[in-house]
């Protein structure tokens, strides 16, 4: 039965503010990915200083700024699933919501919440460890497109932690293979905004990888949701 | 007058299962359960515990597949695929939870929004049965909970009632609430019930006994 878009799009955006009212009540992931980014924030940069003065030693920050990011995504958005099966909430969702509407809504929240900490996260990260932004613009572009590819990629691999056992460390082993080609491109293009060079060829391949992924997973939710 | 004219209009509804199996790991649960059952007709499930009475259901609910067999829903003369099926149903289980840190209308509304709905519908089912509107669902008695469960599970006027221990944690006015309910939904939809109170039920056409 097919369906027209506006039905689609008001699915998504249902399932868009359901979570963010349910999220603003309980602040369980809000707090887990804020309290993790920021400690371990503050961690690096008292253990390491202002390295950023060190021209030597500039190329390590986006390595520890998306170091940063994963793990504090990793702290929260396996959660959007997750805690569908544990308060047996899956079963009311897998009988009225379409497969395709459900994803997109989960992933434009846990975009959401990903681009809310990258906003938090990298003014401080740079602010404290003297990260040089010589292209601030072209920087958003990248964290931008980096933190897409981690929320669609997020939504994905939660969806399967949901349906095992042993979820705690199958996120991370999923997540590994996943993310790494995207955590790579957004390293090189980070380090490459933050020293004023160029970031068109690796911010392709980020988009090109957002791209893949999204379709990728629009194609493989709804078996994974119902298997 | 026309053969036709005698004949009984066709039913707007219909859910046969044929031959379903389906094992948990080596442990056969469902061999070979067939049933019909069509518009204003009960079909009732009896069995002891683990007899697949819920495995059944949420076989023809399309939250499990069957590993062997057919089943095949219509409505209003149209097939229809596993993906409409599940939207095309209202189902009660114990299983089936709401959110518990949105109020019910909240739960309601969402649902509503999700199914397309008038979400003015939700508040009203609600007062129907007696249910408050802003109270949080996780601080529901086990009972109101139940209530709330067949509130969701006719939110969107289904024509097909799939009912897993649908009296559960209800006192008598509970029970005649739902029963009331459940009535009005037969006078043009179908259901199937797994009932292992013996209530006295309405409209039972077949009554399918699985094995332990």
């Amino acid at each position: 039965m097919s369906r027209p878009i506006s039905s689609w799009a008001a699915e998504t955006s249902a399932i868009f503010a359901k979570e963010w009212r349910s999220e603003l009540r309980t602040r369980y992931a809000l707090n887990t990915v804020g309290l993790f980014a920021f400690t371990t924030l503050v961690v690096v940069s008292m253990a390491l200083g202002p390295i950023g003065a060190s021209p030597e030693a500039r190329q390590f920050l986006p390595v520890l700024l998306w170091l940063i990011l994963l793990f504090a995504a990793s702290a929260g958005l396996p959660r959007t699933f997750v805690h569908e099966e544990e308060i047996h909430t899956a079963t009311a969702l897998r009988l009225a919501a379409r497969p395709v509407s459900l994803f997109c809504g989960k992933a434009l929240y846990n975009l959401t919440l990903i681009l809310a900490l990258e906003l938090l996260i990298a003014p401080l990260f740079a602010a404290m460890l003297q990260m040089p932004v010589a292209h601030p613009a072209r920087l958003a572009v990248v964290l931008a497109g980096g933190g897409y590819g981690l929320a669609i990629g997020s939504t994905l691999i939660a969806a399967m932690v949901a349906q095992a056992r042993a979820r705690g460390p199958l996120f991370a082993v999923l997540a590994f293979p996943v993310l790494l080609p995207l955590l790579k491109f957004a390293i090189e293009a980070t380090l490459a905004a933050s020293l004023g060079e160029t970031t068109g060829a690796t911010l392709s391949l980020i988009l090109l990888y957002d791209a893949t992924l999204t379709v990728a997973s629009l194609m493989l939710f709804p078996a994974i949701w119902n298997p | 007058m026309t053969a036709s004219d005698d004949a009984l209009p066709a039913p707007l509804t219909t859910l046969t299962f044929d031959g379903l199996r389906r094992n948990f790991g080596r442990l056969p649960v469902l061999r070979g359960v067939s049933g019909t059952v069509e518009s204003r007709q009960l079909l009732l499930i009896s069995g002891s515990n683990g007899s697949g009475k819920s495995t059944l259901l949420r076989c023809l609910a399309g939250l499990l597949s069957p590993q062997r067999g057919t089943i095949e829903c219509r409505v209003e003369g149209k097939l229809l695929d596993v993906e409409d099926r599940r939207r095309a149903l209202g189902f009660v289980s114990p299983d089936l939870e709401l959110y518990p840190e949105l109020t019910t209308l909240e739960n309601l509304e969402f649902f509503s929004r999700l199914r397309g709905v008038d979400p003015l519908r939700g508040g009203e089912l609600l007062d129907e049965i007696g249910l408050p509107r802003d109270r949080a669902a996780g601080a529901l008695s086990s009972g109101m909970t139940q209530r709330l469960r067949w509130v969701w599970a006719l939110l969107h006027q289904p024509p097909i009632l799939l009912l897993d221990e649908p009296f559960q944690n209800l006192d008598k006015n509970g029970r005649a609430d739902v029963l009331r309910m459940l009535n009005r939904h037969l006078e043009t939809g179908l259901a199937v019930v797994a009932n292992p109170d013996h209530l006295e039920l309405p409209h039972v056409a077949s009554h399918l006994v699985l094995g332990g």
